[in-house]
């Protein structure tokens, strides 16, 4: 993120360039576009409808600016012709940031959901941008907000420190002191392996974590899903000697057992994921 | 006077950043501590009921302590 | 996270090294090509052009920031299995005894003070875990430490209390499963 940032500044010098290759282009295409409109003047940014048959859609996305913390937070619309946007959330995102109001600020990488990026709140679903369809009903408005009981850095971006330090608090890594019987490699079986499915898959994008009332409650010290998925992902995995301390870190009353089976983190996982069960898995392990 | 838990936490932020300016060397230590001092002078004239806004400063100043406090830094500007 | 203060970093590290190849008046003469990445701006015209390649080619070894303070862990609490997968697992068996414990006696239909005791027993322990566990979950410690002492204290007095009165309930009246027969009819 740091980055981003630094190469955005840079950046900055050539953007109205682009801009204005931008607008000559859509006028040689035909699609007229009126001039970029300044959100701190206006609460909605339009589209104007160039044909009949366009399907223009509402975003109501949550803003707030960071350099003016004594202001609240706000909702801002924005309107767009779905029949020019892509079929995802992201794409409008992108759209509306390319075209209507550039301040607008959120995370975004891969665009294709494995880089666990554009993890946001869109219409009550911790979601991926990427991966959620923008409804066709253009009558329904879409809201889209950050990662809900998060600090917010602006806008959607949510801040996520605490999720990552939790996350490396669990070792995610092989811990091994034994050399590989054939001093090359540590072979699993096939049946190994298949434990690990449904496991390490998991992007650590945060739609579980922030979906689980617990974790609201209490993330100081409740790991939440998405860490003690993978936390199991390592207890599960053959080759890792340290599986006693692991199941020791999470033997306490706050870091594993304030899960009360709510499973909004299967529910609402965008990988079709079940932290759910792979918590069970690990309660199971150290009742007996 | 007794002050608030915000403001008491404020200034234990302040506090902090002068105590750790002097971790740093002897000739830009005073850059460190005019760099705090301006640092919380941008925000003076916050309502002190805005809750939310100082407390999202504060992480702000936490974060940014953190990130000075490093031994790698040795001068500020 | 870190996006709010390493801008400013990088400036400050392009203006120190921009600063250093100021004073020095005599580059093309002193230093090699490979020392001066910025003073090939400063210097083009004073410079042979093969010595340009090589000034473009070459990036000082300089850190352009200073090593980042490391992202520590989380901090991992100590192992107490009483509070964790022991205090769990006795749980579980409790609310799974329950089961069988409050259908036998209305299934037999006899009375026997033992298999009262037992359930008045595990009733209470089941409720004390329950409203122990709701405490935890909304009173963290961490943020309100006096009003969670008051809530534990409170909750051993009420369990105690419940604890007496069935006791009463058992010893001098008609007992619990009689209690609820004799409700449930009335």
């Amino acid at each position: 993120m740091a980055a981003l940032r630094t190469t955005s500044r840079l950046f900055a010098a050539t953007r109205p360039v682009f801009k204005s290759q931008t607008r000559a282009m859509a006028t040689v295409m035909g699609t007229a576009k009126t001039g970029v409109v300044s959100p701190s003047k206006t609460t909605t940014a339009k589209e104007p409808a160039a044909d009949a048959d366009s399907k223009i859609k509402t975003f109501h996305i949550y803003r707030w600016n960071p350099d003016e913390p004594s202001t609240k937070p706000r909702m801002q619309s924005y309107t767009l012709d779905l029949n020019k946007t892509g079929p995802m959330m992201l794409d409008a995102l992108i759209r509306i940031k390319n075209e209507v109001d550039p301040t607008l600020t959120f995370r975004r990488s891969c665009r294709e959901g494995i880089c666990g990026s554009c993890a946001m709140n869109i219409d009550g679903v911790n979601t991926l941008a990427c991966l959620c369809r923008i409804p066709t009903d253009t009558k329904q408005e879409s809201k889209i907000y950050p990662l809900p009981h998060t600090y917010v850095v602006k806008d959607i971006v949510p801040d996520l420190t605490q999720f990552y330090k939790q996350y490396k608090s669990i070792k995610p890594y092989l811990q091994k002191t034994t050399p590989a019987p054939n001093g090359k490699e540590y072979l699993q079986s096939k049946e190994e392996r298949k434990k690990l499915d449904g496991l390490y898959e998991c992007i650590l994008c945060a739609c579980c974590s922030t979906s689980c009332p617990s974790y609201w409650w209490n993330s100081e010290e409740y790991l939440g899903p998405a860490v003690l998925m993978q936390s199991y992902r390592w207890i599960a995995d053959s080759r890792d000697e340290n599986k006693e301390e692991r199941k020791a870190q999470l033997d306490n009353s706050m870091s594993l057992y304030r899960c009360h089976t709510i499973l909004n983190c299967s529910r609402t996982c965008p990988k079709g994921l079940n932290p759910g069960k792979a918590i069970a898995e690990i309660k199971k392990e150290m009742a007996f | 006077m007794k002050h608030s838990g915000l403001q008491r936490e404020v200034l234990a932020l302040y506090r902090t950043c002068l105590r750790e300016s002097r971790k740093k060397p002897a000739n830009t230590r005073l850059h460190f501590e005019s760099y705090a001092r301006t640092e919380f002078d941008k925000s003076i004239g916050l309502d002190k009921k805005d809750f939310g806004a100082i407390e999202y400063l504060l992480r702000k100043g936490q974060r940014q302590l953190e990130m000075y406090s490093a031994p790698g830094i040795k001068d500020i500007r | 996270m870190a996006s709010i203060v390493r801008p400013t970093l990088l400036r400050q590290s392009c203006l120190k090294a921009a600063s250093k190849h100021a004073f020095s008046t005599k580059p093309a003469a002193t230093f090699p090509a490979i020392n001066r990445p910025a003073a090939s701006v400063l210097s083009k015209q004073v410079m042979p052009g093969s010595m340009r390649v090589a000034a473009f080619h070459a990036s000082g070894r300089k850190l352009i920031l200073p090593p980042l303070p490391p992202n520590e862990a989380a901090k991992v609490p100590e192992p107490s299995p009483s509070h964790g997968s022991y205090h769990w697992t006795f749980e579980r068996l409790v609310s799974v005894g329950l089961v069988p414990l409050t259908i036998a006696p209305f299934a037999a239909g006899s009375l026997n003070p033992l298999t009262d005791a037992i359930l008045c027993g595990a009733i209470l322990i089941h409720s004390h875990i329950g409203f122990e566990s709701i405490i935890t979950d909304y009173i963290p410690r961490k943020r309100l430490p006096k009003t969670r002492k008051l809530f534990d204290w409170g909750l051993k007095l009420a369990t105690v209390v419940v604890g007496v009165g069935l006791y009463e309930f058992e010893t001098n009246d008609v007992g619990l499963t009689e209690g609820i027969k004799k409700i449930w009819t009335a």
